[in-house]
């Protein structure tokens, strides 16, 4: 994905690394490199996630056939819509090499906002939409302070983001008093209960979100200078790319994105609390690392983590339809990300692994 | 205390303003403790955090009583960290010099013992409430550790499987939802569960899976269970009323809500108002107005020599409390006297609501 149309910018590692890492590599990276190579190697590689979806699909199919039914792809796409309006916003932090640990905080900071601003049972606002345009705003507002704690206090991010993650949730604990507060704001729930050709309107947002997300990656300035700093900073710094300006932007993306999720999320459960955001940020960081992107940044796409999504969420519908005992599911979906890693990551051209 | 205080205060001490400031000191500590406790005793709750409904309403009952009695209170949260919660209570008793009342809801099972060991070095009252070891008792510690109050798991997790079932006719698929695998709650109620089904061969468990206690976790379950079962789903057990809202929310965006009945554990606002439309069929609660009040209550009473602990019977001690079961019939007037209005509880009843003593 990162070769085509990326031009110029896009910093190709291939000719640094010597010849001799091949003698490096051992049997195990070997053998699926040398398969790999009769397919086309890299090409190969990038569909790698895709090859995995499929397989996982077909699978759980012939297993259990309701799952190809209608109303589970419905149901699919709908548990999706959160874990990819968060993922997309995460993979573009995690392109340019650095981690927002915030989504958590965010999140739940987003739907302390759009609860308390709509109508709910714990105060008399009703405010409405103006509340999910607050939410959206606090979300980017987050994300902003991230990007500006992380550039201009010289702070990395992985410390950044966690201390925005902490705000965010000890902000909301206060708002909230503890207590989950109900959201009676019809048209807002309307995200999630209203149904357009079928899918859930959340569904249609995620989509939104994602196909904003296609166009600043591909198409957009931004997009491409995130690529460029993931893939080496220094040298889009010398090719005169305003590193601290595209940090700061792509953390306030972020943190709009994790806005929207926000609002969706207590569309979808109908109330917020505090720890609505739980478990988000393994799910989201999963997701994109399953779709193929590096942590190491550089390499990867708004695409593939949409195809990690996918992955993370029809395993998790799978697991259920086939009957796997919830005692040993965590260690199926461990043993999951492994694989899928392993068969994404091309890891005969890794030189150290951290 | 007090010569510590001001030696850090005046900077230069000279040799006799230290031995006055020392002897003062010494003759402070060697006071009786009946003497010191002659001062008003603070009343102290040490929860895990505020951000769960539950603790909250823990707190406005522990709150509610320090004020019916006149009582400082000061609220200690762990926030899941054991080392924090057992600190934090340590740096009480030093400040009050163990002229205190302790109701505790310790993080982990192992807390509770250095929690008691403390206080009662420092002569404090304590009350813990569901978690402690099973081999540290009460009678052990007089008369400092008062009383250990739970809530029987598998009554409530029975008692709500029966409803259940009588609601949707005594046949038909459930789908069950535990808590986190390893808590002690989550083993129990679904111990529960099984006596019930145990009891009730025409009713089958479709399938038990595990929403680690989160609505989140529960609404995106519950899609994939109604995938996999479809209609046969006649029921919903959920270990608590926060999985039981995800399932319920689930059910909604399926157009389903209503119509297949889910029952929970903890009775909070969410699912007190799905039992009054019908969405829930009961929840059962332990009352944590009740549970943060009573647990400062019963150790005060027995601070202030109200009753003698050595001399109360075991079922005193270490107990089971008396659940509220929220249902169809009576959920008008719970909301009435706990939703509308703060609840009324008799303070001076401190034995009401004792079911009888614990399992071991």
């Amino acid at each position: 994905m990162t070769q085509t149309g990326s031009g110029f910018l896009t910093i190709n590692t291939e000719p640094l690394k010597s010849v001799s890492d091949i003698e490096r590599t051992t049997l195990m990276t070997l053998i699926p490199a040398r398969i790999a190579g009769l397919f086309g190697g890299r090409r190969w590689r990038s569909l790698a996630p895709l090859a995995v979806l499929i397989v996982l699909c077909v699978l759980i199919a012939i297993a259990n056939p309701n799952f190809i039914e209608l109303r589970n792809l419905v149901r699919l796409a709908n548990s999706a819509a959160v874990p990819l309006t968060l993922a997309m916003g995460l993979t573009f932090i995690i392109l340019m090499g650095s981690i927002d640990l915030s989504v958590e905080g965010t999140l739940s900071v987003a739907a302390m906002v759009v609860v308390l601003l709509a109508a709910n049972d714990s105060n008399g606002n009703d405010y409405g939409w103006w509340g999910v345009l607050a939410a959206v705003i606090a979300g980017t507002a987050m994300g902003f302070v991230s990007g500006l704690v992380q550039t201009m206090l010289r702070i990395p991010s992985f410390m950044a983001t966690l201390g925005m993650w902490f705000i965010g949730l000890g902000l909301s604990v206060y708002m909230l008093g503890g207590s989950a507060i109900r959201l009676n704001d019809a048209t807002i729930r309307d995200l999630a209960l209203t149904r357009f050709l079928g899918l859930p309107l959340a569904v249609w947002v995620a989509t939104g979100a994602f196909l904003l997300a296609t166009v600043i990656q591909y198409h957009t300035r931004l997009g491409r200078h995130i690529l460029a700093i993931g893939g080496d900073e220094d040298v889009a710094k010398l090719s005169g790319v305003n590193v601290v300006r595209v940090r700061i932007t792509a953390f306030a993306l972020a943190g709009f994105f994790f806005g929207i999720a926000g609002v969706l999320a207590a569309a979808q459960l109908g109330q917020s609390h505090a720890v609505i955001g739980d478990g988000r940020l393994f799910a989201a960081v999963t997701a994109v690392v399953v779709g193929g992107t590096a942590l190491t940044g550089g390499e990867g796409g708004v695409v593939n983590t949409l195809i990690g999504v996918l992955i993370v969420t029809v395993l998790a519908n799978g697991m259920i339809l086939l009957g796997i005992s919830p005692y040993i599911q965590q260690t199926v979906q461990g043993l999951m990300i492994i694989a899928a890693v392993a068969l994404s990551l091309d890891r005969v051209r890794l030189r150290i692994v951290k | 205390m007090k010569d510590r205080k001001s030696l850090t205060l005046s900077g230069t001490v000279s040799r006799r303003t230290l031995m006055l400031g020392a002897t003062a000191g010494v003759a402070a500590l060697a006071m009786p403790r009946v003497l010191r406790a002659q001062e008003k005793p603070t009343l102290v709750t040490s929860i895990r955090s505020l951000s769960n409904p539950y603790h909250a309403v823990w707190k406005t009952g522990a709150e509610a009583y320090a004020k019916w009695a006149g009582l400082e209170h000061v609220t200690l949260v762990s926030e899941g960290n054991s080392e924090k919660g057992i600190a934090d209570i340590k740096a009480m008793l030093a400040k009050t010099g163990g002229n205190m009342v302790l109701n505790s809801d310790p993080n982990d099972t192992p807390d509770a013992r250095p929690i008691v060991e403390a206080c009662a070095k420092a002569g404090a009252y304590v009350v813990t409430q569901w978690n402690k070891p099973p081999d540290l008792h009460p009678k052990d510690f007089n008369p400092n550790y008062v009383s250990h109050i739970e809530f029987d798991g598998i009554s409530s997790g029975k008692t709500i499987a029966e409803i259940l079932f009588k609601t949707i006719g005594g046949k038909g698929g459930i789908v069950a939802l535990g808590g986190l695998i390893s808590t002690t709650a989550a083993i129990e109620r679904k111990k529960g569960l099984d006596a019930a089904l145990a009891a009730n061969p025409d009713i089958k468990l479709l399938d038990f899976q595990v929403a680690n206690w989160k609505s989140t976790e529960a609404f995106d379950l519950m899609g994939n269970l109604l995938t996999r079962f479809g209609d046969d789903i006649k029921g919903i057990w959920a270990a608590n009323d926060d999985m039981g809202s995800g399932a319920l929310e689930a059910l909604r965006a399926e157009n389903l809500a209503g119509k297949v009945p889910i029952v929970g554990v903890d009775g909070i606002k969410t699912a007190v108002d799905a039992v009054r439309t019908g969405e829930f069929a009961c929840t059962v609660t332990s009352d944590p107005f009740w549970q943060g009040g009573m647990g400062l209550a019963i150790g005060y009473n027995a601070k202030i020599g109200k009753f003698d602990p050595t001399k109360e019977p075991p079922e005193h001690r270490e107990f089971y409390g008396k659940a509220v079961l929220i249902s169809h019939d009576n959920v008008e007037e719970y909301y009435k006297t706990n939703v509308d209005a703060k609840p009324e509880i008799d303070w001076n009843d401190l034995w009401g609501r004792v079911t009888g003593a614990i399992r071991t």
